[in-house]
């Protein structure tokens, strides 16, 4: 049984966010829409080609390897969220993150909540968030802050 | 495009209120149809005199101001339901402020009504892949504001407390107001906690309830109160780079707004008034959570960036302060209906400019100023002149 339950895949929360590695040695990335006309980086990828930052459609599919993150902003929430669409554990922590590329990205982040402070950097990962109904690992991006020297 | 400025006076011919509270008991459109007497009573009109309603509300469903209506008559004007999320009432207030000064009604009823459902705010102003990521839970998003607050200005959890402190003092003089009783710093200091760095005390209650406001043109005017002028009412909705609004939590790096939507909502109503934030005497400000209050009295230009905290300990913000800042208690003791919760600010103001807010009453109140957000996003900004 724990022979079949490692080969069952990893189930992204949503479609379209993320790309999960394939193997342990590659890295996670996000998938985002850049515009050719004004530079704007939009958060998830949008469907559409028009960037709503100058209305032109001139968006074309990027990929963030979420290097070089620093926390924007984070709160710690000690309630299950309103509607029942959120299936992880409580209490958790999301807020923001400033990648290099220039987008802010909201997000959820893993590991110590206590330790979490605004201006640290942080690294783009997989977390697990529950398990499916047939048992399978439902993951998605988080961010974990780097732990700080010394 | 013509200036509301160049039209005809739009004057405040009656409000009237229900009181706000948690009535299981009882329909959104009974709370609604309660409120609409209330204001008939004040306007001493009757169904009749009223031309058209617009009316505000958020989780009441289709025709929620066609339901209330039907409480008192139907007489077979338009009806227009009107869902900008908490300045839902203060958006109808614009539409009948602009039909009537552009000379298309007389006399327009304006309606704001919310039954809440319990617990956290349900809201579908989510997409799907947020709401599975925990992202909808509407005091975290203002906790990531006001922790941005607390980094840029210094604010303690000490400063935010005492917003509470005071509307809910404010609040134990108003006989509609949810909440009556006033609390202790230390009482809100202890009380658990929700969001960091928001604790239970921090955040506004949700509540059933509703209020009517009748606008016309200054000859149909038929009670002997002193008369109110509609001198600006504003909105703002839906600024690239401000969508996670108000504050200073910008959504884009590149192309952060120059002014947040909040901020250009204000400049245009104290444009389209005449005046500046220094001839405001009374203001009912965003206290979604009391942080809120703190950075909307700020973006709102009542006092310098970054100073409301002291100013606020100095007593500026309290009865009889510099500037009386949310005098009914504010969404924190007043209560939160969402789609109600703009028009209880005007209610309020039309109160203090009339020099009836009684225990409440600001002496000498000419000008009075109120601001409400929504989801969405918008921003509503309504000045009144006596």
């Amino acid at each position: 049984m724990s022979e079949n339950a490692k080969i069952l895949p990893l189930i992204p929360l949503s479609e379209g966010l993320f790309i999960i590695p394939e193997s342990a040695s590659s890295q996670p990335c996000l998938l985002a829409s850049a515009c050719r006309n004004c530079g704007e980086v939009h958060f998830p990828r949008r469907e559409t080609n028009e960037c709503p930052q100058c209305q032109m459609p001139e968006l074309e599919d990027i990929q963030l390897s979420g290097a070089g993150a620093t926390i924007a902003a984070f709160t710690v929430v000690q309630q299950k969220p309103a509607g029942g669409f959120y299936h992880g554990e409580v209490p958790f922590a999301y807020g923001f993150v400033d990648l290099p590329e220039g987008v802010r990205v909201q997000t959820l982040f893993k590991g110590d909540f206590n330790a979490l402070k605004i201006g640290e950097k942080a690294d783009l990962a997989i977390g697990d968030i529950c398990q499916d109904n047939e048992g399978r690992t439902v993951v998605t991006y988080m961010f974990e802050q780097v732990p700080t020297e010394g | 495009m013509k200036s509301l400025s160049q039209m005809r006076d739009v004057l405040i011919a009656g409000v009237g209120m229900t009181r706000w509270g948690s009535f299981a008991e009882r329909t959104c459109h009974e709370i609604g149809g309660e409120a609409i007497r209330n204001t008939l009573a004040d306007a001493q009109m009757g169904l009749g005199d009223v031309q058209a309603v617009f009316s505000g509300s958020v989780y009441q469903g289709t025709g929620a101001g066609h339901q209330a209506v039907k409480e008192i008559g139907l007489t077979g004007v338009p009806i227009v339901n009107v869902e900008n999320a908490c300045s839902s009432t203060a958006s109808a207030l614009r539409l009948a402020y602009q039909s009537v000064a552009a000379e298309i009604y007389d006399v327009v009823l304006v309606l704001g009504m919310e039954k809440m459902p319990r617990g956290p705010i349900p809201s579908t102003a989510f997409p799907d892949w947020k709401l599975k990521h925990g992202f909808n839970m509407q005091p975290s998003n203002y906790a990531l504001i006001t922790q941005q607050y607390m980094h840029k200005t210094g604010a303690s959890s000490e400063d935010i407390s005492l917003v509470t402190v005071k509307n809910r003092q404010n609040g134990s003089l108003n006989p509609n107001a949810r909440f009556q009783a006033p609390v202790s710093l230390e009482e809100v200091m202890a009380s658990r906690m929700v969001s960091t760095p928001l604790q239970l005390l921090h955040c506004s209650p949700l509540a059933d309830g509703a209020v009517g406001i009748i606008v016309s043109s200054r000859d149909k005017l038929k009670n002997a109160e002193k008369p109110v002028t509609i001198a600006a009412s504003v909105l703002t909705s839906a600024l690239y780079g401000d969508e996670y609004g108000p504050g200073d939590l910008v959504g884009s790096l590149k192309y952060p707004p120059a002014e947040n939507f909040a901020e250009l909502s204000a400049r245009g109503a104290y444009e389209e008034a005449g005046i500046g934030p220094e001839d405001i005497d009374v203001a009912q400000v965003y206290d979604a959570v009391a942080a809120g209050e703190l950075w909307d009295i700020e973006e709102l230009g009542l006092c310098p960036e970054g100073e409301a905290p002291a100013r606020l300990r100095r007593g500026e913000f309290n009865l009889g302060g510099r500037i009386p800042v949310n005098t009914d208690g504010g969404l924190m003791a007043r209560g939160h209906p969402l789609g109600a919760t703009a028009g209880g600010q005007i209610y309020e103001l039309v109160l203090q400019l009339r020099e009836k807010a009684e225990k409440r009453q600001v002496s000498d109140a000419r000008i009075g100023l109120a601001h409400a957000m929504g989801a969405g996003g918008n921003s509503a900004v309504t000045i009144l002149k006596a």
